[in-house]
C-alpha cells in the first residue's frame, strides 16, 4: 500500500483549474518533492491531502484512508507544516507543541518527551520558554516543523518549509529533513530546485496544475537531456581534429578557446585520450550537469521562478 | 479533551494580551460608571428656580426664603426685581423658567385675598411646569396659611430600593456590556482564521465541537469576572439587590453564554477580524429594542414582537425582576427562554463551524 495516492485529483475555483487530474503514488518512507513555480498547484494539492479542501473531481488516500470520506482518520496520521509559519504567538515553544500533541491525543508525558527531543534537535531548547512572537523567521519555521512532527505522524506534509529563510537557516532545516528520510513518508513542496534536488527520493514537476514530469532527480535529467555535454579548454586545436570530432560526435562547437562536445553516450576519458593522442594540450575538461531548472525550462518552456 | 487544550490556548492568548484583557475587564467598570452616573446614579438633584420679586416687600422676601428652604428647590441667584430682565434671560436660554411674584403680594396676603403667582417656562420644556406647579402650590399654601379645599396627607415610606434609576438602568447596561462578548468572540475566531491558525488546527483530529467549546471556554472566566464587576460597581453606585443575587448572576451568565454563542456564529461566517466588526450592526439595535437603555413599552408592536423573540429582553426583564425582589418562579419562562437560546446558538455554531472546516 502506498502512503499517499491520488487519483485524478482535481480542484477548480470558480472555473479556474488549480490542480488538474494529478495522479501520484508515494511509497512509505519516501521523500517526495512537488517542484513547481508559485501558483502551480502545489499548496492546493497539499490542502486537499490534508482534508482542508474538497477535490472537485478525483480523490486521494493517505495510508488507505480516503481524504474525503474519512477525513478524521487521515488527520490522525498526518503532520502538517503550512507554508506560512502559523503559530500561537503568545504561547511559548513547549505550549505550542503541547497544543498540537494533545489535540492528537498524546499523553502529557509523551508530549513532554517528544517536545524535549524536538526542541533539542531544532536547537530551540534555550528559548523554549519564550513567547514565540519574539522569535526570528528561521526559529519560527523550525518550531512549525517541530509542531508537525510532535504527534509522530506517519505522513508529513512540508509546504515550502524554507520559504523566505536565509541560506544558513535553510541549510539547518534541510539537514533535519534529510535526517527524517526513510523514517517518515514526506511530501515536500518547494520552488527551490536545489532543495528538491538534494533532499528528494523522487520529484514531481508540477506546472499549471499538472504533473508534467516524475522521477528521481537523475532520471528527470537523463530523460529530458538525452545528450551529455563536455567542455574542454585547449591551447592548440587544429581544424583537422575539429573535423574529426564532428564526424564522431553529434554536436561540436568552438567558442572562446573552449570546445563543447554533445553526444548521447559521451565518454569523458575517450575524448581526453583522443586529444592527447593528437598532441592537443588540454588545460581543463569537465562534464556539464543539467540542473532541475534546466529540466523545468526544457519541459515547460519557462523558468521556475517565472 | 481536545476542546480543553484549544480552550487553554485561547485563554493564554487572551490573558497574555494586555490590550484585549484591559478591554474585556476594564470596559464593564467604565460602562457602569458612565451610564449609571449619566442616568441618575446619584441622588435626584433639586430644581433650580429663578425668581422675579416685583413686590420687593418683607413678605415676598420671606416667601422667597421659604421657597429656598424646600429640599426640592434650589434658588438661582440673583433674585430679579424686573420681570423683563428674567424674560430676556429665559428667551436667550440663560435660565429655563422663573417664578414671578407680582407687586401687591404683601397686600393680598394681609387682606387674605387671592394671591396670583406666575410660573413662566418654555413651551419646549412642558414637564417643568407640571413638576413645579404642585410644589409651588403646596409651599405657597403653607406659607400663606391658605387651607386647600382638600387635605391630602402625604406619607413617605422608606423603599427598599435606594435609587430607582440605578435599579432600572443597571440590568440593561450590564447586559449591553455583556453583549460586547459577541464582537470579541467573533473577532478572536475571525482573527485566527485570517492568520491561518484555524486552518492549521483543522489538519488535526479536533472536531467542530472541540473548536466551539475551545473558543467559548476562555470567555467563561471573563464572563464571570465581568458580571461580578458589573454587580460590584452597580452596588457601589447605589444598586439595591432586594431579591436573590444568585438568580441575577445566573441570568447574566446565561445571556453572556448567548452572546458568546452569537459570537461563535459570526466568527464562523466572516473571513477576517475586520469583518467581525459587522456584529455591532446587530448589537446596538438589539440592545435598543430589548430595553437596555429605555423602556420598550411605547415601541411599535412589531418591534416588541421581534424583541420578544430575542434573548436580550428576557434577560433584562428577568434580571430587573429578581434584583427588585421577584422570586425565581416569576422569571421561570425567561430563564428557560435563555437556556433554549444558548443551546440553539451553540448547536448552530457547531454546524456552521463544521462547514468552514473544509472548503
Amino acid at each position: 500500500m502506498n502512503a499517499v495516492q491520488t487519483f485524478k485529483l482535481t480542484k477548480e475555483f470558480d472555473g479556474l483549474v488549480a490542480v488538474n487530474g494529478v495522479d501520484l503514488e508515494i511509497k512509505k518512507g519516501e521523500l517526495f518533492s512537488l517542484l513547481g513555480p508559485n501558483g502551480a498547484g502545489k499548496t492546493t494539492t497539499i490542502r486537499m491531502l490534508c482534508c482542508l479542501l474538497k477535490p472537485t473531481r478525483g480523490t486521494a488516500s493517505i495510508l488507505g484512508y480516503d481524504v474525503v470520506k474519512t477525513p478524521f482518520a487521515v488527520k490522525n496520521l498526518i503532520g502538517v507544516s503550512p507554508q506560512d509559519t502559523i503559530l500561537s504567538e503568545r504561547l511559548n515553544c513547549r505550549e505550542n507543541l503541547a497544543l498540537i500533541g494533545k489535540v492528537h491525543g498524546l499523553s502529557s508525558n509523551e508530549v513532554e518527551r517528544r517536545s524535549k527531543e524536538l526542541l533539542e534537535t531544532m536547537g530551540l531548547t534555550e528559548r523554549s520558554k519564550d513567547q514565540v512572537r519574539k522569535f526570528s523567521g528561521g526559529m519560527k519555521r523550525r518550531l512549525s516543523i517541530a509542531m508537525a512532527l510532535v504527534s509522530n505522524p506517519q505522513v508529513l506534509f512540508l509546504d515550502e518549509p524554507t520559504l523566505g529563510l536565509d541560506p544558513q537557516a535553510r541549510r539547518t532545516i534541510w539537514e533535519y529533513v534529510a535526517g527524517l528520510k526513510g523514517k517518515k513518508t514526506i511530501l515536500l513542496t518547494t520552488h527551490y530546485m536545489e532543495e528538491a534536488d538534494s533532499l528528494s527520493d523522487r520529484i514531481g514537476i508540477i506546472d499549471e496544475g499538472k504533473v508534467v514530469a516524475l522521477g528521481t532527480s537523475q532520471e528527470l535529467k537523463t530523460n529530458v537531456f538525452k545528450m551529455r555535454n563536455m567542455v574542454v579548454s585547449t591551447g592548440n586545436l587544429t581544424a583537422e581534429v575539429i573535423a574529426d570530432l564532428h564526424n564522431k560526435y553529434s554536436r561540436v562547437a568552438m567558442t572562446k578557446g573552449e570546445l563543447k562536445i554533445s553526444h548521447k553516450d559521451l565518454d569523458f576519458k575517450e575524448i581526453v585520450d583522443y586529444l592527447h593522442s593528437r598532441g592537443i594540450t588540454v588545460y581543463s575538461a569537465a562534464l556539464e550537469q543539467p540542473t532541475l531548472e534546466d529540466v523545468f525550462i526544457q519541459i515547460t518552456g519557462k523558468k521556475l521562478r517565472d | 479533551m481536545k476542546f480543553w487544550e484549544i480552550g487553554k490556548r485561547n485563554l493564554k492568548e487572551i490573558y497574555r494580551n494586555p490590550v484585549l484583557l484591559g478591554f474585556l475587564l476594564g470596559m464593564p467598570v467604565a460602562f457602569m460608571l458612565v451610564f449609571c452616573a449619566a442616568a441618575g446614579g446619584g441622588q435626584a438633584s433639586p430644581i433650580a428656580l429663578s425668581i422675579v420679586d416685583e413686590d420687593g416687600s418683607q413678605t415676598s422676601s420671606a416667601f422667597v426664603q421659604y421657597l429656598g428652604s424646600v429640599e426640592a428647590i434650589e434658588l438661582n441667584e440673583p433674585i430679579y426685581s424686573e420681570k423683563s430682565q428674567a424674560q430676556e434671560d429665559l428667551e436667550d436660554g440663560r435660565i429655563s423658567f422663573y417664578l414671578f411674584i407680582p407687586s401687591g403680594f404683601q397686600e393680598a396676603k394681609q387682606a387674605q385675598q387671592t394671591v396670583n403667582l406666575e410660573l413662566v417656562y418654555k413651551a419646549a420644556d412642558p414637564m417643568i411646569g407640571l413638576q413645579l406647579k404642585p410644589i409651588i402650590e403646596a409651599v405657597g399654601s403653607e406659607f400663606l396659611g391658605v387651607a386647600p379645599p382638600l387635605n391630602v396627607e402625604l406619607k413617605v415610606t422608606e423603599s427598599k430600593i435606594k435609587n430607582m434609576a440605578v435599579n432600572f438602568y443597571f440590568p440593561g447596561i450590564a447586559i449591553f456590556g455583556l453583549m460586547i462578548l459577541i464582537s470579541t468572540a467573533a473577532e478572536i475566531i475571525a482573527g485566527d482564521r485570517e492568520k491561518g491558525f484555524l486552518a492549521r488546527m483543522f489538519t488535526t483530529p479536533a472536531r467542530p465541537w472541540d473548536f466551539i467549546l475551545g473558543y467559548s471556554l476562555p470567555f467563561i472566566p471573563v464572563l464571570i469576572i465581568s458580571t461580578l464587576i458589573y454587580l460590584g460597581v452597580g452596588m457601589g453606585l447605589g444598586l439595591t439587590v432586594v431579591g436573590n443575587l444568585g438568580y441575577a448572576f445566573l441570568i447574566f451568565f446565561l445571556i453572556g453564554l448567548c452572546s458568546i454563542g452569537i459570537g461563535m456564529i459570526v466568527g464562523s461566517l466572516v473571513k477576517s477580524e475586520s469583518q467581525a466588526g459587522i456584529s455591532w450592526i446587530f448589537i446596538v439595535p438589539m440592545a435598543m429594542i430589548s430595553g437596555a437603555w429605555f423602556t420598550v413599552e411605547r415601541m411599535p408592536s412589531a418591534i416588541k414582537s421581534v424583541a420578544g423573540v430575542l434573548p436580550f429582553i428576557h434577560a433584562i426583564d428577568a434580571s430587573r425582576a429578581v434584583i427588585n425582589g421577584s422570586s425565581f418562579s416569576a422569571i421561570m419562562l425567561d430563564f428557560y427562554w435563555l437556556v433554549g437560546w444558548a443551546v440553539v446558538l451553540f448547536a448552530v455554531g457547531i454546524v456552521l463551524f463544521r462547514r468552514t472546516m473544509v472548503s
